[in-house]
């Protein structure tokens, strides 16, 4: 059963019962997007998960896994939409978190991660001093550390998007479009492939310039770190792309690619007004593989079929972005 | 994913199990947990698919070959709109894989006639509103032995959006504090009332929101009996129903509803606040629900001792709708004076 919901708090029966965090999300064709793109398009709704993204789903098993192995305190070094996810899914199993984060973080999101329920550290000046804090306090207290994507309980937790996806299509897409940050929903995403028998359905991996660790793996054959991060995507941010993304790639048909910060934007200001969310950037990126023609490129390349089944592109969704902050992008991007 | 007999067969619906999902922003806004029931992301965009999807299902059962709806968007023209109405019976009747004629008035624009054409329907323009579109699919139902799809007056439609409660009973369990919702022509208002019978809710409040201007209802609750406002000069087209159905003025008898009316500038600034906090674009009619929250009348509501002081968590029913982008949001603004 589904509980995404306050008033039910978490509880040993709620941990035994070993209840799901997230919820099936809608799975709708976009007439828009799919007359742009001249194939059907489906958009797997992410944004509407309890905590704003996909990440409740590895993130939320994640904590549920250790919980049941006695896990009695977590860790977070994220104050984004994995920090959301972790905080939210101690909430539910009752289990106390503390998230750790830079000083200068927004009193909004020290204030929106304590209503609920979490403790929340400053500490350091960027995110990679809060995390070794993280790291810290693991070790020093017995905590568990949650990752945003690096683990394969989290892998693991993605995969149900696809479970969900095999159960309301039956026969398979003609590909799947997502964004990668660290790639861990691209690991996940891999990982149910695999499990229903999907594995030569493609995958289109997306990433902004600037924030592009997983194409230049792909590049360079082997893992890469980014000097840093310059894209506007914040959320694709990590400078490095887990290892088990790269390992994807010779195991299923990934084709990466990378679009600039301008069409991730301008991806964002599209959707909203031909599907009426706002998302992030960062899942702008996959949005722009429709707007900016990249489906039929990819046709006219002979790397997709010339007739393709419908194509699934995931609104990761995304927490931070208001209609302020997207006008402010459009600004510095020259767009308005 | 197109209509076949063993869809029909298999009374299989067409609406999805939607998200139920908590608002931190508006639980704050509220004091009181905030859930919200997320109609926006249905198949064609709104809670209508419910209702008329359910419709549709049960006389295509009984032999209907032909769907007929009368149907109207804006902002191309001025009228109060039936335009989810259309999306959904369009949609039905594709996945029914039934011919359907949509009746527009002229002037609507290319791009919604192209939109339904695109889902299969056969459109037809006629007369200056949506009133002569809809004598004109009444005309065709009974020349042609067609069925008219009503946008919300008919016990079948009410049956059908009564699923939403369903879905609120199997996901809560125990009742929430109230529902809120927007009242167009009545029909979400007699589904949910319905829905909440059915589940052995029925003492749960319903608060029931119109935009001055489109206040059919409350005109009906205030008088005692059906009223037809003489025009509908709220910018919430959606709401646009000159008389509300006479199934919503008889809930008011067996459920506790309290009908309740903003101004348009509170569900305008209610939609923009929404997008803000939780990244969806709703129609101003939807804002009207989403209006009881930021508007404070819930607490309005606690203090004059209508609603429990300590409420159990309240369902907003985010209704959806498809006539709303980010330029006509702004334009509405400046329209009112917020921007």
């Amino acid at each position: 059963a589904v509980s995404a919901l306050a008033g039910m708090e978490g509880s040993p029966a709620a941990r035994a019962k070993g209840e799901r965090f997230h919820t099936v999300t809608p799975l709708l064709e976009s007439w828009a997007l799919s007359q742009v793109a001249g194939t059907t398009v489906l958009l797997k709704c992410e944004n509407v998960q309890p905590t704003g993204s996909f990440k409740i789903r590895g993130i939320g098993h994640f904590c549920q896994e250790v919980a049941k192995k006695g896990c009695r305190h977590l860790v977070c070094a994220s104050g984004g939409n994995a920090g959301m996810a972790a905080a939210y899914s101690a909430r539910k199993l009752g289990i106390p978190v503390t998230i750790v984060l830079p000083e200068g973080t927004s009193l909004q999101v020290v204030r929106r991660l304590q209503g609920q329920g979490a403790e929340v550290q400053l500490t350091g000046k960027v995110w990679d001093e809060a995390n070794l804090r993280a790291q810290e306090l693991a070790k020093r207290d017995g905590w568990e550390n949650v990752s945003p994507f690096n683990h394969p309980l989290i892998w693991e937790g993605h995969a149900s998007l696809v479970q969900e996806l095999k159960a309301e299509l039956g026969t398979p897409p003609g590909a799947v479009v997502l964004s990668v940050g660290g790639g861990g929903l691209l690991a996940g995403v891999s990982a149910g492939l695999a499990e229903v028998g999907w594995q030569h359905v493609p995958i289109i991996a997306m990433e902004t310039r600037g924030a592009h660790c997983f194409n230049a793996a792909v590049q360079a054959g082997r893992l890469v770190t980014l000097p840093d991060i310059t894209s506007v995507a914040r959320s694709l941010g990590a400078k490095t792309v887990v290892a088990r993304a790269l390992e994807c790639t010779k195991e299923f048909e990934i084709f990466s690619e990378v679009v600039e910060d301008t069409e991730a934007v301008s991806a964002v200001q599209r959707f909203l007004d031909d599907e009426r969310m706002l998302v992030e950037p960062a899942c702008g990126a996959s949005l722009a593989a429709i707007y900016s023609g990249l489906l039929q490129r990819l046709q006219a390349e002979g790397r997709l079929r010339p007739s393709l089944a419908p194509v699934v592109v995931i609104v990761c969704g995304g927490n931070s972005i208001d209609s302020r902050q997207l006008q402010a992008l459009r600004a510095q991007l020259g767009q308005s």
